[in-house]
């Protein structure tokens, strides 16, 4: 390896980082700025817990936990749909003569498993008052909201990041992440039925660490092809 | 000669359909007209042999009830009724159960044509009480090996539909290694930047789209036949659908943009994502203690256990994934030339 690139490699680090922090300021200002992004989603999760549960009445654990993350999977979905595709083409074409593309999209992850951890809290929260609160690990389902937040957060920016290409991009958003998710949710769906007692799994350790490895392998993944999508 | 493997994916093909289709199952037995058994009576059961010959033996055929490895009952009277049918019957002693007052008793039968057939846990033996003196147990040895060695094994509801194996598994087979090739080309494309590389992979991912929707085809129908239903939502079944839904999106995709080199790079891109991501799908979730399958392989166990695939079998399933596999990449080939003719074509205009 040259030596130029073993001492550039810090620096490079150390800009990945602060460019990275730099970017999810903006992204926390510009949602701070137009509230109407984020109440949008509040609502949009508001209004389907309460068609739901107006519909179903009374709702067993397994339809419980099972509804709490669909409805999650498409608030996540919504939320995260605009990370690429509301930005225009030509403030893009500016971060990316700032920062390194990487940047862009650790900053968009970050952002949106703060956004995402929060719905999901959201919703739990409208669960509580419309349903009951069937959990019995705390802790654990808590974990899991997190965890997931993480998991969805990474596909689905970096599917809309590929999506935002395509002119027909709420379309392809739906039909490309859908199928890359289910690993995910079916992993989520399994560990919350531990949180809510429907099962009783000791070894609900493994699946926390099947779902934290798959989360790093989509990372590792995204990092890498990331600077291959940006440039048009 | 350049396309030596063309006419080997053929001969292999062929080969994998004839032997498949052809070979006969191992002598078995089917069916009992009568499974329980009460101690110290005489006991007598006909039984219904499949693909055997019992009018050809030589030497008198035998039959055990074999409780475990340590006690087996010799049958009393042998009686062969006709090809597919054979009366046994058997003296129960009073005492052959140590535990309990039932058991049930794995029935074997050996004759020198059809060679040693095992049904296991056959007869249920009910016994009043049960008690540790025994009378001396009646060996099981000599088995004969039967006169026809190239067969396919016997299983209990699969069994004719065995043969499904040399093609639902070897499509399976044949689509994850063209996609591994696929992938290697789209990562080719990505670092090199050839156009050519990523036409090569999408018309890789496209028949292999078509034998998974083909695997999934023949898996539907041998679900019917074995498992009752076409659809059971199964674990694996699922996950296939979800790795066809994968590679349909990819086209979707595709069909989206008209700029080739933005197709190209953004679909790439999306392929070796989804390919990353179906990982974790085919190949651990499946096998994860405690997730339930109806296949072979699931909860923890290896796919190809000897229960599955014994050696008669490998020599028709390998031939099969590998003639599948050049198959595939033949007509791969053929729908590559016409992008590139497709790409010439536009650089003339």
């Amino acid at each position: 390896m040259p030596s130029f690139v073993i001492g550039s490699l810090p620096l490079c680090f150390v800009n990945l980082w602060t460019s990275t922090y730099h970017l999810l300021k903006k992204e926390v200002t510009l949602e701070w700025r137009q509230k109407f992004t984020l109440s949008g989603v509040i609502l949009y999760v508001f209004s389907t817990v309460f068609v739901v549960y107006l519909s179903f009445v009374t709702v067993q654990i397994q339809v419980w936990n099972t509804l709490f993350w669909i409805i999650m999977m498409f608030a996540s979905t919504n939320a995260i749909m605009k990370s690429f595709i509301q930005e225009n083409g030509t403030r893009q074409l500016y971060y990316y003569t700032l920062v390194p593309p990487t940047a862009v999209i650790l900053s968009k992850i970050i952002y949106n498993v703060f956004l995402l951890t929060l719905i999901g809290l959201i919703t739990y929260f409208l669960f509580i008052i419309f349903a009951e609160d069937v959990v019995r690990h705390r802790a654990l389902f808590l974990l899991t909201i997190f965890l997931g937040s993480v998991g969805f957060s990474i596909v689905f920016t970096f599917v809309s990041a590929i999506a935002s290409k395509a002119s027909n991009g709420a379309t392809l958003m739906a039909i490309l992440s859908f199928p890359i998710i289910i690993p995910i949710l079916t992993m989520l769906i399994q560990l919350s039925a531990n949180a809510v007692g429907m099962v009783q799994n000791t070894a609900y350790w493994k699946d926390i660490g099947i779902l934290i490895s798959i989360d790093a392998i989509l990372l590792v993944i995204v990092f890498i092809l990331f600077p291959f999508l940006w440039k048009d | 000669m350049k396309n030596w493997w063309k006419i080997l994916a053929v001969i292999l093909m062929s080969y994998s359909v004839i032997a498949g289709l052809l070979t006969p199952l191992s002598p078995a037995m089917r069916h009992l007209d009568n499974n329980v058994a009460q101690a110290n009576t005489t006991f007598q059961c006909t039984i219904q042999g499949y693909n055997t010959e019992f009018k050809k033996v030589n030497t008198p055929p035998r039959a055990w009830l074999q409780r475990d490895s340590a006690f087996a009952l010799c049958a009393s009277n042998i009686q062969i009724l006709s090809d597919k049918e054979m009366k046994l019957t058997f003296d129960i002693p009073a005492k052959v159960i140590t535990e309990g007052s039932k058991e049930d008793f794995d029935l074997i039968v050996d004759t020198d044509h059809d060679g040693s057939m095992v049904l296991p846990d056959a007869i249920l033996v009910k016994q009043d009480s049960s008690s540790a003196m025994l009378i001396p147990s009646c060996t099981i040895a000599d088995l004969n090996i039967g006169s026809r060695s190239f067969t396919f094994p016997y299983r209990p509801i699969i069994e004719e539909t065995i043969r499904n194996l040399y093609f639902h598994v070897s499509l399976w087979f044949a689509m994850v290694l063209l996609l591994m090739l696929s992938l290697y080309y789209n990562i080719q494309y990505l670092r090199r930047g050839l156009l050519l590389d990523n036409i090569r992979s999408s018309e890789l991912i496209r028949i292999s789209v078509i034998f998974g929707i083909l695997g999934l085809i023949t898996g539907a129908l041998w679900a019917k036949y074995t498992w009752g239903k076409y659809w059971s939502w199964d674990l694996r079944q699922t996950t296939a659908a979800i790795v066809v839904l994968i590679y349909l999106a990819y086209f979707v995709l595709r069909d989206s943009f008209e700029d080739l080199d933005k197709k190209a790079r953004i679909s790439a891109v999306y392929s070796i994502f989804a390919f990353f991501a179906m990982i974790p799908l085919m190949f651990v979730i499946p096998r994860l203690q405690g997730a339930d399958s109806l296949h072979p392989g699931a909860g923890g166990n290896p796919a190809f256990g000897s229960n599955d695939l014994d050696n008669t079998m490998r020599m028709v399933f390998y031939p099969a994934v590998i003639g599948y596999t050049l198959f595939g990449l033949w007509i791969a080939q053929l729908w590559y030339r016409v992008e590139k003719l497709k790409l010439k074509m536009l650089e003339i205009d």
